[in-house]
């Protein structure tokens, strides 16, 4: 199912170009969002929600035209801006519960929703402090609570994982993946990090400078990237440019040569260098691949 | 050996099959939920300090006036000049308290969450524009209304001021519709508070010197319709004009105001403006 679909959406503004006739599609489970700062993600964003008018083209959420139904739209979609958005005055449950009743969810069920989603984001007792108080982890949870405190079918989460520790970012990527899978909400999820993504992403969507780089499924990612270690006693060097010669992609990283695996014949020309030059061979494994080495230039 | 009966389960995420209600129960909801604030009702402590000690003060004319009622049988205190007599209580509780409304939403940056939700710029304007009228509406009706309550308790020979009753409380309304766009639209051109209250209050202090300033010069020129004129500048001879022209009450300036429907239009102007200019502001920054 088609959760949001653009279609050669542009957004101009006086002196940028924000997007330029971006056409992707995404389906349900955990999308990824993937460009540099700058690249247009959150105008993306805020087309979806219908805040923002495209200059032209369509984006369509749920089923929805965004310049027409932004109001219908936001009511069973979630938002999870990129910069802080909290008042430190008021607690996190009042101000969840107040964040709910502006979806339209009655005091009561708003009370119940926001004790629920705040346990689930992993807010405790701290969660009847003043906001002001918090660290940037529990802030992070906060805002990500009051996106999903109605229950929405959709929720837009920008770059959620900004200025979290390494700790608090495995956290923050779990919970993304439970939202996606356990809740059953679609999750459409913004980063300039690559490897961030490829960790709890169905699908990824790179874009850069406003239009679309790539929007493949993640098992199509790593499938394409994969590639194997070899590490030998002496010699990489006469190993890297045999192998060269071959017409393989190498790449010296230390002391251990990074080949692309371009068929099964890779492997076989690894093992008959390796033969033919006589040299010791001390490991021979699969990398895992990662999106980021689509976009890396191979080393000279 | 007693069967067990009771298990917990971890239930897990539960989806939300309830009602969803529309804009319109979520402005209401803002609505309430500023003008709670406003009294710093579910806030710390130190933010009911200055609401409440206001609205003492402004109960403070009424329980003397009451007491002169009952113990010297005479009525003391005037409906209609209440709220030119307490006008710099009412100020004080406009610059404190408007910045309050508008302000932490645009420093906060809490304003583009309210906006990713079904409410509109408009609702968010409305329904903050309600809440400080509201708010300043029961800092007048409320002691107006203990007074009266007091008079007909006490008795007074004579019928009691119905008449200004009736009046002072729908200029109570029409000064609070006043003095909460001028507040509010002063106060949101600013994410800081203490800016907001600064230039709320700077703006009652300079309207209210100059018009006193005007008046005394062009009285003493003699040219008394010129002077009836400058009074207008300060909001609440403004609105007492309007109340004079409405009920026919005495002018609590004692010199009256310029005759016709003047000051009522002059009243519609300048909250027509307040409110085009608060718009404006919520326009640009919602769109920033």
């Amino acid at each position: 199912m088609t959760i949001l679909a653009t279609e050669g959406l542009t957004k101009r503004f006086p002196r940028v170009t924000a997007l330029d006739r971006l056409t992707v599609t995404a389906g349900t489970g955990v999308t990824g969002l993937v460009g540099a700062n700058g690249a247009g993600k959150s105008t993306l964003i805020k087309i979806l929600l219908g805040l923002l008018p495209p200059t032209s083209g369509r984006a369509e959420v749920l089923g929805m035209d965004a310049a027409t139904h932004g109001a219908e739209i936001r009511r069973v979609v979630g938002y999870m801006p990129e910069h802080e958005c909290l008042p430190p005055d008021v607690s996190a449950t009042e101000f969840v519960v107040h964040m709910a009743q502006m979806s339209g969810l009655p005091r009561t069920a708003a009370r119940e929703r926001a004790a629920d989603i705040l346990r689930h984001v992993g807010l405790h007792e701290e969660r009847y402090r003043p906001i002001g108080g918090y660290s940037t982890g529990m802030r992070q949870r906060v805002k990500l609570a009051q996106a999903l405190v109605h229950d929405p079918r959709l929720v837009f989460l920008d770059e959620p994982t900004n200025g979290l520790d390494p700790q608090g970012r495995d956290d923050m990527l779990a919970l993304i993946r439970r939202i996606g899978t356990e809740f059953g909400i679609s999750v459409l999820v913004t980063s300039h990090l690559l490897g961030e993504l490829e960790r709890v992403c169905d699908h990824v969507i790179v874009i850069d400078g406003g239009a679309l780089l790539r929007s493949s499924a993640i098992g199509e990612f790593t499938q394409a990237t994969q590639a194997i270690a070899v590490e030998v006693e002496e010699g990489l060097e006469p190993l890297a440019a045999r192998l060269a010669e071959l017409g393989e992609a190498v790449a010296v990283q230390g002391r251990v040569l990074t080949v692309q695996v371009r068929s099964e014949d890779t492997f076989d020309a690894v093992r008959d260098a390796v033969c033919d030059l006589d040299l010791n061979l001390v490991r021979l494994e699969q990398r895992r691949g990662r999106i980021e080495d689509v976009f890396r230039e191979p080393a000279a | 050996m007693t069967e067990q009966t009771a298990i917990i389960h971890d239930i897990g995420y539960r989806h939300y099959e309830g009602p969803r209600l529309g804009r319109g129960s979520a402005a209401l909801a803002l609505a309430v939920h500023s003008l709670r604030g406003v009294f710093g009702l579910g806030r710390t402590t130190r933010s009911k300090i200055i609401p409440f000690l206001l609205v003492a003060i402004m109960l403070l004319p009424v329980v003397v006036s009451i007491a002169v009622m009952a113990l010297l049988k005479q009525s003391a205190m005037g409906y209609p000049s209440y709220a030119v007599t307490m006008q710099a209580v009412l100020a004080i509780f406009l610059a404190a308290q408007s910045p309050y409304l508008v302000a932490p939403d645009l420093r906060f940056r809490v304003l583009p969450l309210y906006l990713s939700r079904p409410v509109t710029v408009l609702d968010y304007v409305g329904a903050k524009l309600a809440a400080m009228t509201v708010a300043l509406f029961l800092l007048l009706a409320v002691p107006l209304t203990v007074l009266y309550a007091g008079e007909l308790l006490v008795d007074l020979p004579g019928p009691p001021h119905t008449r200004d009753y009736i009046a002072s409380m729908v200029c109570a309304l029409l000064a609070a519709v006043l003095l909460a766009s001028i507040g509010l639209a002063l106060a949101s051109f600013t994410p800081r508070r203490g800016l907001g209250v600064a230039s709320v209050i700077a703006f009652y202090l300079f309207t209210s010197a100059v018009s006193a300033v005007f008046f005394g010069v062009l009285l003493s020129v003699g040219r008394d319709a010129a002077a009836k004129w400058a009074l207008l500048v300060n909001p609440f001879f403004l609105i007492d004009s309007v109340q004079v022209a409405l009920f026919g009450t005495e002018p609590s300036n004692g010199e009256g105001y310029p005759a016709g429907p003047w000051p009522a239009l002059i009243l519609v102007a300048v909250i027509a403006l307040a409110l085009t200019g608060l718009i404006m502001r919520y326009r640009k920054a919602a769109s920033s």
